[in-house]
C-alpha cells in the first residue's frame, strides 16, 4: 500500500541536513509520497527503511523508457492484473532482430524496414517499435559495426543483446547516448552490467535461473544503482513464460514482491512459435518482445491487436462530433449521419473518399457507440439527430434536405423524417457499398 | 523452485462432456471433455482443467459463407459430409461445428433437409458435433425438434439460444438429452441472466455452454476478450451462474476490411492470421472451445494451445 506523506516522515532521519536537495526532511516525505522524489535520494536512510519506502512510494510496476526521440517508448507503469479493472497503458514495443552476422545491407534493409511499416488505424499511426542487435560471434568489434549499420539508418529504439560486458561496451560506444536497453545482467556479471548501465544512463534487463532469484538479482542491481529494469522471463516453453509473466504481475500489483515490480522482457524467438509468443506477450504482460522480423501478414493482425488490448475498456475510442467534410462538397453534396466511434468515423470515411464523391459527413454524439450498439442502446435517437442538425447549422451549408442515414438505423428513419423535417435516404449497411449507393440513389 | 502465482479462488468451471460413443447410446469414435479449471487459461503447471478444444465451422449453403474460405476449399464445401469428413482427417479439429445457413436464407421451406443434413455429417465424422440451426421464430420449432432427433443419443451442443430465442433450442436440449449455447451480447449481466432463464425453465446447469459473442479482431474483440475475463474471474469467485465452460468463435473475423480486401495472393495467409490472434487470445481469457472456419488455422491455433498448455517436463 502507498504510505502517507506523515508516514514517510516518521521513517525519515530528521537532519533536515538539504542533501536530498529538499529544504527539509517534510518537504521530502511530501514529495517522496506523490512520486516526485526517490527514496534514494536521501543518503542517510538505513538499508531497511529504503527497501521499505522504495517498495511504497513508487508504482507497483516501474516505468522504464527504452530509446530517445520521436519514436523512442516507455513501458511499465501498469496498475492492474485485468483491463477491465481499469486499462492497460503503456504498449509493449516489438523489436525486430538483427544479428551481428549478418552483413551490414541486411540489417539496413531489415531496420528500414522496421522505420517505414505504418499502419494507420482509426487515425492513430500503428508501428514495429524498434531493432535488437544481438552478439552471435562473442566479438566486440563485430558487435561495435552492427550497432553502427543499425544507427546510419534510423534513430530507433535499440537492445544491446550481449552478454559480455566487454562486447556490450562496444555496442554502448556507438549508441549508449540514446537509451538502448542494455541486455542481459545475470548474477555472474551484474557488478560490470550495472556499472554500464550507471555509466551510460540506459536502462538494464535481467535474467535468472527463476523468479527467486531474479526478484534478488533486481535488488542487487537496484543498490548497485541500475534503477531503471527490464525482467527476461525468456523460455522455451510459452507455458512457462505465461506462468511466470502472470506470477510476476500478481506479485507486483499486490507488491507482495516489490523486487518484482518491473516490466517484463520476452524473447519470442526461443519457443519457436512467433505468433503465439507474440499473442500471449502481449496479453499477458510482455512489455519489450523481441522478434525476428514479423511476416507482413501477422503485423497486422499483432498491431491490431495490441491496439485493441490496449484501449481504455472504459472509453472507446472517439472523435468529435460535428461536420466533416470529404473532398470538397459543394450545397447539393450528399450528406451522411453517423456516430462519433472513431471506427465508424474512419470506416465510412475510407469509404466515402474511395467512392469519388464529395460530401458531408454529420457526426452526432452516441457517446463512443458504434451505429448498431448505438441503436440498441437508445443513443441514437430522432431528438440528437435534430440538435445536431441545427448545433452544427447544416441548414445552412446545403441546399437540400436529404439525409442519408446508416441501413442499421432503418427503425428510426420514421421517426428523423417526422422530428426534423428533413427527408431521409435509408443507406446501405456496409459502407462498402456506398459507392453504388450514391451512383444509384444520388444524381 | 518457481515463484507460484497468486490468487486464491474458490470456484470451478463446470465440466461439460460433448458427444456420444456407442457404449453411452451414440455412434461418435470418441467425446470431448471441456471445464473443470480452478484458476485462469493455462496457469498451473499443469494447468487446471481440460485443455481448450478447436472447433471447426462447417455449413450446408456456402453462399452465406466467408469467401476467402469458399475460395480455399472450391467445391469441397458444397457438400457438407464430405467436408466435414475430409476437415476431420486432414486438420484433426476436435470438433466440428455445423451451421445450418440454409435455414437462415429468405424463404427456406425444406425443412426435411435439415434431417438429412445433420444426419449426413453424423455419418461422415467421427467428431463430436455442435450443431447450429436456425434463427426464426416461424422455423425454430421444427428445425430444432429435427436437430434433436436426428441426433438423438449423440449429445449434440445446439445453439445458439439468445435473451429473445431460446426456447425451441432448450425444449430440444431437453427432449433428446443435447447441450445448448447461450449467447448474449458481450455483456456478464445479460449472460448471467440467460442462465438464470434457462434454469428457471428446467435446463439443468451442466448442459449450457456460454457464448460471449464475439467481436472480430479490430471490430469489438476487446470488448469480448475482457468480458470473456470477468466471466471466468467471476466463476473462479465462486459466482454458479457463471460457472459454464465458454465458446468463442472467429465468425466474423473473415469478413473484416483488412481481410476482405487483401490481395488475393495474400489472402488465406491473412485470414489464418486474422483467426490466430483472436481465438488464442480467446483460448487465453478463458474460452473452452474456439471456432475458426479457415482449415490451415487450425495447426497453428493448435500449436499454440499445446504450448501454452504444457511446459518440458510437467504436464501432457
Ligand atoms: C463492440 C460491441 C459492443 C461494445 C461497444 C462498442 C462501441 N464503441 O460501440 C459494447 C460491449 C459496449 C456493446 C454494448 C452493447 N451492445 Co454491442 N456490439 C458490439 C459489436 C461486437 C461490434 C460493434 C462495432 O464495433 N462495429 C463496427 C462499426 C464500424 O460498425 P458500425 O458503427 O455499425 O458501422 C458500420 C455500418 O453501420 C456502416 N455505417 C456507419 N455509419 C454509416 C452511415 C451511413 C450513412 C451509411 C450508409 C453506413 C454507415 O459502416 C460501418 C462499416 O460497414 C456488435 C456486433 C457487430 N457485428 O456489429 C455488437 C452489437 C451491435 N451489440 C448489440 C447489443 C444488443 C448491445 C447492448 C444493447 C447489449 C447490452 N449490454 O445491453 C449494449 C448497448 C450499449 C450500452 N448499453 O452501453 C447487438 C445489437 C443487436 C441489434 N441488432 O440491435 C450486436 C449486433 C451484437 C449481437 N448480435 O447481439 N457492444
Ligand atoms: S537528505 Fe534525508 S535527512 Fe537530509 S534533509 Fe533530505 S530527507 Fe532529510
Amino acid at each position: 500500500m502507498a504510505l502517507k506523506a506523515l508516514d514517510i516522515y516518521k521513517l525519515l532521519p530528521k537532519k533536515n541536513c538539504k542533501e536530498c536537495g529538499e529544504p527539509t526532511c517534510l518537504t521530502f516525505a511530501m514529495k517522496l509520497a506523490s512520486g516526485k522524489v526517490k527514496a534514494e535520494d536521501c543518503p542517510h536512510l538505513d538499508e531497511k527503511v529504503r527497501e521499505l519506502l522504495g517498495a511504497s512510494t513508487r508504482p507497483p510496476v516501474q516505468k522504464v523508457k527504452i530509446g530517445v526521440g520521436e519514436r523512442s517508448f516507455t513501458v511499465g507503469g501498469e496498475i492492474v492484473l485485468f483491463r477491465h479493472e481499469k486499462a492497460f497503458f503503456h504498449e509493449p514495443g516489438i523489436m525486430t532482430v538483427v544479428s551481428d552476422k549478418m552483413d551490414a545491407d541486411t540489417i539496413q534493409e531489415i531496420v528500414a524496414d522496421v522505420r517505414d511499416h505504418l499502419m494507420v488505424r482509426i487515425g492513430l499511426d500503428l508501428r514495429m517499435n524498434g531493432i535488437a542487435v544481438c552478439s552471435e560471434g562473442g566479438s566486440p568489434s563485430a558487435f561495435g559495426k552492427a550497432v553502427e549499420a543499425v544507427e546510419a539508418v534510423a534513430d530507433l529504439p535499440e537492445v544491446l543483446m550481449a552478454e559480455d560486458p566487454a562486447v556490450q561496451e562496444a555496442g554502448l560506444a556507438v549508441c549508449g547516448n540514446f537509451r538502448p536497453l542494455i541486455h542481459a545482467a545475470s548474477h555472474d556479471q551484474y557488478r560490470e552490467m550495472c556499472a554500464l548501465a550507471v555509466k551510460y544512463g540506459c536502462p538494464l534487463a535481467i535474467r535468472a535461473p527463476d523468479l527467486g532469484s531474479l526478484a534478488r538479482l533486481s535488488g542487487l542491481c537496484a543498490a548497485g544503482g541500475a534503477s531503471h529494469l527490464v525482467l527476461d522471463l525468456t523460455s522455451a516453453s510459452l507455458h512457462e513464460v505465461l506462468n511466470s509473466a502472470t506470477a510476476v504481475r500478481q506479485h507486483a500489483i499486490s507488491r507482495t514482491t516489490p523486487a518484482l515490480g518491473y516490466p517484463i522482457f520476452i524473447d519470442t524467438r526461443a519457443t519457436g512459435l512467433p505468433d503465439a509468443a507474440l499473442i500471449c506477450g502481449v496479453l499477458k504482460y510482455g512489455s519489450v518482445l523481441v522478434a525476428d522480423a514479423v511476416p507482413k501478414e501477422s503485423r497486422k493482425a499483432f498491431l491490431v491487436l495490441r491496439q485493441n488490448i490496449y484501449t481504455d475498456p472504459q472509453k472507446p475510442i472517439q472523435i468529435t462530433p460535428g461536420i466533416y467534410r470529404v473532398g470538397n462538397p459543394g450545397p447539393g453534396a450528399p450528406i451522411f449521419l453517423t456516430v462519433n466511434f472513431s471506427l465508424t468515423y474512419f470506416t465510412l470515411q475510407g469509404y466515402l473518399e474511395a467512392s469519388g464523391f464529395d460530401s458531408l459527413m454529420l457526426i452526432v454524439d452516441t457517446e463512443g457507440l458504434s451505429v448498431l450498439t448505438a441503436v440498441a442502446a437508445g443513443k441514437l435517437s430522432e431528438t440528437l439527430v435534430r440538435d445536431s442538425l441545427k448545433q452544427f447549422g447544416v441548414p445552412d451549408l446545403v441546399s437540400h434536405k436529404t439525409l442519408i442515414i446508416p441501413g442499421y438505423a432503418a427503425p428510426l428513419s420514421g421517426r428523423i423524417e417526422d422530428e426534423t423535417g428533413w427527408k431521409v435516404l435509408v443507406g446501405p449497411r456496409d459502407a462498402a457499398d456506398v459507392a453504388e449507393f450514391l451512383e444509384k440513389e444520388w444524381t | 523452485m518457481t515463484m507460484q502465482t497468486l490468487a486464491d479462488w474458490i470456484g470451478e468451471v463446470r465440466s461439460v462432456t460433448i458427444g456420444a460413443t456407442r457404449a453411452d447410446g451414440g455412434t461418435r469414435t470418441g467425446t470431448v471433455t471441456v471445464g473443470g479449471e480452478r484458476d485462469l487459461s493455462f496457469v498451473g503447471t499443469p494447468p487446471t482443467g481440460h485443455r481448450p478444444l478447436i472447433a471447426y465451422e462447417i455449413c450446408d449453403d456456402r453462399s452465406l459463407w466467408p469467401a476467402p474460405v469458399n475460395r480455399f476449399l472450391g467445391d469441397r464445401s458444397s457438400d457438407p459430409g464430405e467436408w466435414a469428413r475430409w476437415a476431420g482427417q486432414e486438420y484433426a479439429p476436435d470438433l466440428i461445428r455445423l451451421f445450418l445457413t440454409s435455414t437462415r436464407k429468405r424463404g427456406f421451406s425444406d425443412p426435411a433437409s435439415v434431417t438429412s443434413t445433420v444426419e449426413s455429417v453424423l455419418q461422415a465424422t467421427g467428431l463430436p458435433l455442435i450443431i447450429e440451426g436456425s434463427n426464426d421464430p416461424a422455423l425454430d420449432s421444427e428445425v430444432f425438434r429435427r436437430i434433436g432427433e436426428a441426433g438423438e443419443g449423440e449429445r449434440l451442443l445446439i445453439g445458439t439460444a439468445e435473451a429473445g430465442h431460446y426456447r425451441s433450442i432448450a425444449a430440444t436440449a431437453m427432449a433428446f438429452g443435447h447441450l445448448m449455447i447461450a449467447q448474449s451480447p458481450i455483456d456478464i449481466n445479460l449472460a448471467k441472466q440467460l442462465n438464470i432463464l434457462l434454469r428457471e425453465i428446467g435446463l439443468s446447469y451442466d448442459r449450457i455452454v456460454i457464448d460471449p459473442y464475439t467481436g472480430a479482431l479490430g471490430y469489438g474483440f476487446e470488448y469480448s476478450y475482457s468480458v470473456m475475463e470477468r466471466i471466468r474471474t467471476s466463476a473462479l469467485k465462486g459466482d454458479d451462474d457463471l460457472t459454464m465452460p465458454m465458446i468463442c468463435s472467429a465468425a466474423d473475423s473473415l469478413t473484416v476490411k483488412e481481410v476482405r480486401e487483401a490481395d488475393p495472393s495474400e489472402s488465406d495467409r491473412i485470414s489464418v492470421s486474422w483467426e490466430l490472434y483472436a481465438m488464442l487470445p480467446a483460448a487465453i481469457a478463458g474460452a473452452s472451445i474456439v471456432c475458426v472456419r479457415h482449415p490451415s488455422t487450425i495447426a497453428q491455433l493448435r500449436a499454440g494451445i499445446g504450448a501454452l498448455w504444457s511446459s518440458p517436463g510437467g504436464g501432457a
